[in-house]
């Protein structure tokens, strides 16, 4: 009996928490949360640029399979893209203000084996390549783009992934 | 550094997680206390340690465990992602942030100059102790109100004080001080339980559990759920003492009378006082120690059961709850 009156009350406060965690986003709308596409994140963050790429391996399924925006406490968006057979994220970019802003969960380099300076465009640009989480190859490029810090991550060869940041750029 | 900065860096999370984890280890033990109708101080205090030790070593361990806990996706997931209202402005102008730090930095000026000042005060003063007063086996008349009581290595000292007095110093050599006025207010069995709850004080104080235990609070200092919590501690710990008493006594009804006697009447004084906010804190602070003291004197009178297993099964469950659930707040 007691421990049921004590499991009851540690559900009541799992719901309570789950509350106070879903109130901010109903009272604060530019919180970090998930969006359909990058037209109601333009919309409702009033965000100008949002760095899409134009060429798109095949293997990749477009639209984004997330897309998670913010505009407080600093605008920053990211966008994964799945591959086409399968739910894995193969492709993840984003941009932020903050330097410090790194989504790299999804695609996350445990191994580097080459972090080299690279001409991106005329920006100067980080590459990093190696390995990620299940042993594939991978490889992630970074640089500032006015006032964003781009990254873009794919566990792909590094020659895919500059054809893919270099098409972000005009 | 901006603040959001600084809440994103390693000290900022340790500070803002810790307080979360403390609030939220707060809850369960609450309701596991309630649950199992805990009123043994001692499984009491066991369990309020957990908000006060938890909170300390739970930011690191978890990230030590797993280091992407603070990433985006982690907070999406989580049970409670504290950015989001720290994040948030009132009124879109003030920062929610700046409420918390306002927070934590008056609980640490109150922890300073209400707790850390009055200890280390203490402690300099019971080592270099200049008060002087009566040896109590000297004393003819209440000498022999302690006489039976196996109170080994305790010196117990009569002040010439018209003044009720009562209290005791720690440390490996623990002595007891009695006024003479208090000699007048309280009969001999009264002053034997008295002299047998300080007797418990100074028991209590060579255990050096409780020297670490303020370490760990002393970390804790901007953290306004343990500075509670750490209060609560301290009331149970008299409750303890009172038990320990009432084993020494046998006569839980004169330790309740010399609690009355030296704790509910002297308050009195305070009616008549003209009302300001110094004097409204003040009473207060009386309120809430009268509470304290009548609470007392109600266990006094109905005893303390204990639990079953001493209250065992109740804390491991809440120290499991506790570590699984606060992994989820971030």
């Amino acid at each position: 009996m007691r421990f049921f009156a004590f499991s009851a009350g540690v559900a009541i406060l799992v719901f309570g928490l789950k509350f106070f965690n879903w109130l901010p986003l109903m009272i604060q709308v530019d919180s970090m949360r998930g969006y359909r596409d990058l037209e109601e994140v333009r919309g409702a963050l009033q965000v100008k640029t949002i760095f899409v790429p134009s060429y798109f391996p095949q293997h990749l399924s477009w639209p984004p399979s997330r897309i998670l925006a913010q505009r407080k406490p600093f605008p920053a968006v990211i966008m994964e893209f799945e591959k086409m057979t399968s739910k894995d994220t193969m492709l993840l970019i984003s941009q932020s203000t903050s330097e410090d802003f790194l989504p790299e969960e999804k695609i996350r380099l445990i191994q580097v084996e080459e972090n080299v300076t690279y001409s991106l465009k005329g920006r100067e640009a980080l590459l990093r390549v190696g390995v990620c989480q299940r042993n594939e190859p991978c490889s992630g490029i970074s640089w500032k783009e006015g006032e964003y810090k781009i990254q873009v991550l794919a566990i792909s060869t590094p020659f895919e992934l500059i054809r893919i940041a270099e098409s972000m750029l005009r | 550094m901006e603040f959001s900065a600084f809440l994103n860096s390693y000290p900022g999370s340790y500070i803002v997680q810790s307080f979360y984890h403390s609030v939220i280890a707060t809850a369960i033990v609450e309701i596991a206390i309630k649950a199992w109708g805990i009123r043994n101080p001692k499984v009491r205090q066991r369990l309020l340690l957990i908000v006060i030790i938890f909170p300390i070593f739970s930011f690191p361990v978890y990230q030590i465990i797993n280091p992407q806990r603070s990433s985006v996706y982690f907070r999406l997931e989580s049970l409670l992602d504290s950015s989001r209202w720290l994040d948030m402005e009132l009124w879109g102008v003030v920062p929610i942030q700046y409420g918390f730090f306002l927070m934590f930095f008056l609980t640490a000026v109150i922890f300073l100059f209400q707790e850390l000042v009055p200890i280390l005060r203490h402690t300099y003063e019971s080592k270099g102790s200049g008060i002087s007063g009566e040896r109590a086996e000297e004393h003819s008349v209440m000498a022999q109100a302690w006489k039976d009581l196996p109170m080994e290595k305790t010196d117990i000292f009569v002040l010439e004080d018209d003044d009720v007095v009562l209290f005791s110093t720690t440390g490996r050599k623990g002595s007891i001080y009695l006024s003479s006025g208090l000699l007048r207010v309280l009969d001999k069995e009264q002053v034997r339980a008295a002299v047998a709850h300080e007797f418990a004080h100074v028991i209590r104080s060579r255990q050096p559990l409780l020297v670490i235990l303020f370490l760990f609070r002393i970390i804790m200092f901007y953290n306004p759920i343990v500075l509670m919590e750490f209060r609560r501690i301290v009331q149970e710990d008299e409750k303890i003492c009172d038990d320990f008493a009432v084993s020494l006594t046998r006569n839980p009804n004169a330790l309740a009378d010399a609690l009355r006697k030296l704790y509910i009447t002297e308050e009195e004084g305070m009616q008549g006082k003209t009302k300001n906010l110094m004097t409204e804190m003040e009473a207060l602070e009386l309120y809430s120690h009268r509470l304290n003291i009548e609470s007392r004197i109600a266990r006094l009178g109905i005893g303390a059961p204990n639990a079953g297993d001493n209250g065992w099964f109740a804390t491991g469950l809440t120290i499991v709850v506790v570590l699984v659930m606060n992994y989820f707040i971030v």
